[in-house]
């Protein structure tokens, strides 16, 4: 629902610069924007509670100081967020979440947390890029896998582009058609939409994209 | 020029001005359509700028000769690039239109020879920040190590290293291969070779913008006037308070300073002078095969660590000393600077825990002698002992040959009881050892560590030898089973050609072949559950000796003051280079409306890619990764399971992370002399450049207001 096959677009603003983006995140439609929202509003919701359990856990601990202030202090300070915590913590959610983290062990409490926050962290969608100038070189991009971090690109300039090509592989019990840059000077050639692999059409229409793009034309000479 | 496709490149900086007054753009041009823009003067005639750049007035004042950064940006001038804001004017042929607007986040521009544009906006970096930005990511690690890290254990792990060998030939080999299969080669357009220069280019970007803003006022027909009377009376006035003061200063500079400079020269090469003599005798060997004393003992290793960053410091500052010469632009120091106070800054940190960590110990050396007398004595001694006793007599249920096992245990109950006669006799100095571990700690909190993995190999000594000892007996019984196996089966292992041959054994052999089969073979659980108490008790302190060396590493290699950098201001730590393609949209709906229509035009930010973690804690990864492929590789496993020794890890292979901070050769004495004592005439000449420079500046300003 969230997610589909992978697609491809293109943006070439002009006829010497073209960005490829593969991702499988739908088109944007208004179901689909409010689905989204309600999904991200449930992982802060389950987020929250996670650590207010643990926050809870950690009241009940030998660890925890004696008591708090009880009344609102006037300005806002590290003791605001306390008198907060403490006001959060003695409403129902708060009790239930004591109540809860009382009969929890840490052995199954501490996984089964960093179980959920792992899970809320993750991305649904998957986008990958690549994006060539003319000139300047090739860059990949692929999107990663948590909110916590960012994309990581990789740009190679031209002149150690040896070559561009499409390679296949087996892949489980099927044959996958993959882009490929070969570096000059390096062990490992860089694999292009290394996390979604897409299909044969939109390798090939990359690929030729790809060639049109990057080299003048004209300069071609035999090797 | 061979541009054969109109392709139009054109470096923009992001925080040029936006208005709509006209202006002349300045910067470098790479080749024909590759275009690098330093900065849009705000002056009405082209010619005049152009003058201005060939005659040099807008580079006056510069605090260095401006041919340095020609150098660094490879071009032999600067040129005028165009016309900003004035669409009517003729420019030629190869120069650019470029239309800014207050709500236009991106320039408009055209030129006639362009048939596509690419504007590439760059971000400048601030050189006084030492922000910059680089192809590669920067290295936190000297080089030079590298290659020799990889030689050095060639003696040691002979076999992996072999192995390794093999795998990189062959990946060599592969590399070789993918040549072949590209078909059309493509020669390197000027575009595409400029890339390393037009980095270098955005880095001195800022310092060029400074000054060529600074001497946009003297270009041009502007007027200008004399001084009045009073503003004379005024500059006079204020040249003789800098006369005073400077009379002042070269007092100091002259008579003081030499003194001090002098003394404290003499003071550090005397320290170096003994820190040599400490070295060699640390890594003195009697045969070049044998390990040296570094080798064997973590503390000797330690101070020979802070020994050599003791004299490396010195020439590491003087490096860095040398930068204030010349543009902030230039970028080759900033990961030695990084590098020089991540060292600093971790002896730092070293020497605060450790007084921490000696003042606790000393305030309470009695009881933690204690303690660890009780450890020492429950650990090594009564608890081997309470095991021995207990394989002795039927463990777990398993019956053991009784006779052997009373034989083995005894023995190694003698041991014990020797050893713990020895410790006892130790048990008094404790507190004084204890002491000095205290005392020692104040050189830092890794000493200490360091000092207790010595004592760790040295108080389980006899656990080593128990463990070498058993180790061979199982080795040897279980090699005469596979071979007595060979005759039970009638064949036989020949060793010319290494295979098993068929043999005719006669009566008497097999017999007694056989009885000793069953004898060793009935033995062998005997003298594998001793086997494998004390090779586990190694392993044990095996796993405990990583652990402080790791901790070692940690206090000695840490790199702090990198990730202290990244998350304050991480383009201090470049990683790369990323280009984002950005919607023209909004761009095309606000077209000037009398000039044509622009060529198809791509928007492109240049952004710098922080250094990643990953990269920053790549040395620890491959420290793992050592470890890791020492002691849990099959081969680890196989010694183990047969009773062959394992050795221990080679330190220079574990250390080779602590080294990768010091060069691989340390600068003699003599190096040091020469360095300390010729940079002090540097630092006169400079001064005196200055001085002359500060006349020639008033002297040029005498000039710029005559004409």
């Amino acid at each position: 629902m969230l997610t589909t096959h992978p697609h491809l677009r293109t943006r070439r603003p002009s006829p010497t610069t073209v960005e490829y983006t593969v991702s499988t995140s739908p088109s944007p439609t208004l179901p689909l924007r409010l689905l989204q929202l309600t999904t991200s509003i449930l992982r802060i919701i389950i987020g929250l509670t996670v650590l207010l359990l643990l926050y809870t856990k950690y009241l009940l601990s030998a660890f925890a100081p004696a008591t708090h202030p009880i009344g609102p202090p006037e300005t806002f300070s590290t003791a605001t967020i306390f008198y907060i915590l403490t006001l959060i913590t003695h409403s129902r959610l708060g009790t239930l979440c004591t109540r809860l983290a009382s009969i929890t062990p840490y052995t199954l409490l501490l996984p089964t947390s960093f179980l959920l926050i792992h899970i809320i962290l993750q991305r649904p969608h998957t986008t990958e890029s690549l994006l060539v100038l003319r000139g300047l070189g090739i860059q990949t991009s692929t999107s990663s896998a948590s909110y916590l971090s960012s994309a990581t690109t990789r740009f190679i300039p031209t002149e150690k582009v040896q070559d561009f090509l499409v390679n296949e592989a087996f892949r489980g019990f099927e044959v996958r058609y993959y882009l490929v840059v070969v570096v000059e000077g390096e062990k490992e050639v860089v694999v292009v939409f290394p996390r979604l692999l897409p299909r044969r059409k939109m390798v090939e229409t990359v690929w030729r994209g790809v060639r049109g793009c990057l080299w003048e034309k004209g300069e071609v000479g035999k090797g | 020029m061979p541009d054969h496709d109109g392709l139009m490149r054109i470096f923009w900086p992001l925080d040029l001005s936006r208005n709509n007054s006209p202006g002349i753009i300045v910067g470098w041009r790479n080749s024909g359509l590759d275009i690098f823009v330093v900065a849009i003067l705000e002056v009405s005639d082209a010619r005049n700028v152009e003058n201005a750049l060939k005659v040099g007035t807008l580079f006056r004042n510069s605090p260095h000769p401006i041919t340095r950064i020609y150098e660094l940006c490879g071009q032999s001038s600067i040129h005028v690039l165009g016309l900003a804001n004035s669409p009517q004017e003729e420019v030629e042929l190869l120069q650019i239109h470029a239309t800014t607007r207050p709500y236009l986040r991106m320039p408009q521009i055209s030129c006639e020879r362009a048939s596509t544009i690419q504007i590439i906006m760059y971000e400048r970096p601030m050189p006084t920040r030492m922000q910059y930005i680089s192809l590669n990511p920067i290295s936190l690690a000297l080089e030079d190590k590298a290659e020799i890290a990889v030689h050095a254990p060639e003696s040691i792990d002979a076999e992996e290293e072999k192995e390794e060998m093999k795998n990189r030939a062959q990946t060599k080999h592969l590399v070789e291969k993918l040549k072949l299969h590209t078909v059309a080669k493509h020669p390197p357009s000027q575009k595409e070779l400029a890339l390393p220069r037009i980095v270098s280019q955005v880095n001195c970007s800022w310092e060029l913008h400074e000054i060529l803003h600074k001497n946009a006022s003297l270009v041009g027909n502007r007027l200008r006037r004399s001084l009045s009377v009073s503003e004379r009376v005024v500059e006079s006035a204020t040249s003789m308070r800098d006369f005073v003061i400077v009379t002042i200063w070269q007092i100091i500079t002259l008579y003081l300073y030499p003194i001090v400079r002098r003394g404290f020269v003499i003071g550090l090469l005397c320290h170096r002078v003994a820190a040599e003599a400490l070295l060699i005798v640390l890594e003195w060997r009697a045969n070049p095969q044998y390990a040296a004393l570094k080798d064997i003992s973590a503390t000797a290793q330690q101070v020979e660590i802070r020994l050599q960053q003791f004299c490396y410091w010195p020439m590491q500052y003087i490096t860095l000393r040398k930068r204030k010469d010349d543009w902030e632009s230039v970028t080759t120091s900033h990961p030695d600077y990084i590098r020089f106070y991540n060292s600093l800054w971790l002896v730092a940190n070293d020497v605060i825990i450790g007084i921490a960590l000696g003042s606790y110990i000393i305030d309470n050396s009695v009881w933690v002698a204690e303690f660890i007398g009780e450890i020492l004595d429950l650990y090594s001694v009564a608890a081997l002992r309470r095991t021995i006793t207990w394989l002795m007599d039927w463990p777990a249920g398993l019956k053991l040959n009784n006779e052997l096992a009373a034989f083995l245990g005894d023995l190694f109950l003698w041991v014990i009881d020797h050893w713990s006669s020895l410790v006892t006799a130790l048990q008094p100095f404790l507190p004084h050892l204890i002491w000095f571990i205290g005392f020692s700690s104040f050189a830092g909190a890794s000493m200490p560590i360091a000092v207790f993995s010595d004592l760790l190999s040295i108080l389980t000594l006899h656990i080593y030898s128990f463990y070498v000892a058993s180790a061979r007996i199982f080795n040897w019984q279980y090699t005469i089973l596979l071979s007595l196996f060979q005759l039970f089966r009638g064949k036989k292992h020949n060793v010319l050609r290494k295979r098993i041959d068929s043999c005719d054994y006669d009566l008497d052999q097999l017999l007694l072949g056989t009885i000793l089969f069953t004898l060793l073979f009935f033995l062998l659980p005997t003298v594998v559950v001793f086997y494998l108490t004390f090779a586990c008790s190694r392993m044990a302190i095996i796993s405990l000796k990583a652990i402080l060396d790791t901790l070692l590493a940690c206090l000695n290699h840490f790199p702090l003051f990198a990730l202290m950098l990244r998350i304050k201001d991480s383009r201090r730590l470049p990683g790369g280079i990323r280009f984002e393609l950005k919607d023209t949209q909004h761009l095309t709906s606000s077209t000037a409306s009398d000039s044509p229509a622009p060529p198809p035009t791509s928007h492109i930010y240049l952004k710098s890619v922080p250094l990643t973690f990953r990269a920053m804690f790549h040395q620890y990864f491959q420290l793992g990764q050592r470890i890791r492929k020492h002691y849990l590789s099959p081969r680890v496993l196989l010694c183990l399971a047969t009773g062959k020794f394992v050795p221990p890890i080679h330190r220079k292979n574990l250390y080779s992370l602590q080294y990768s901070m010091l060069p691989a050769r340390r600068a003699r004495v003599v190096d040091m002399w020469n360095a300390l004592t010729a940079s002090a005439p540097t630092k006169e000449k400079k001064a005196g450049f200055e001085s002359r420079h500060h006349n020639g500046r008033r002297f040029n300003g005498l000039n710029g207001r005559k004409h």
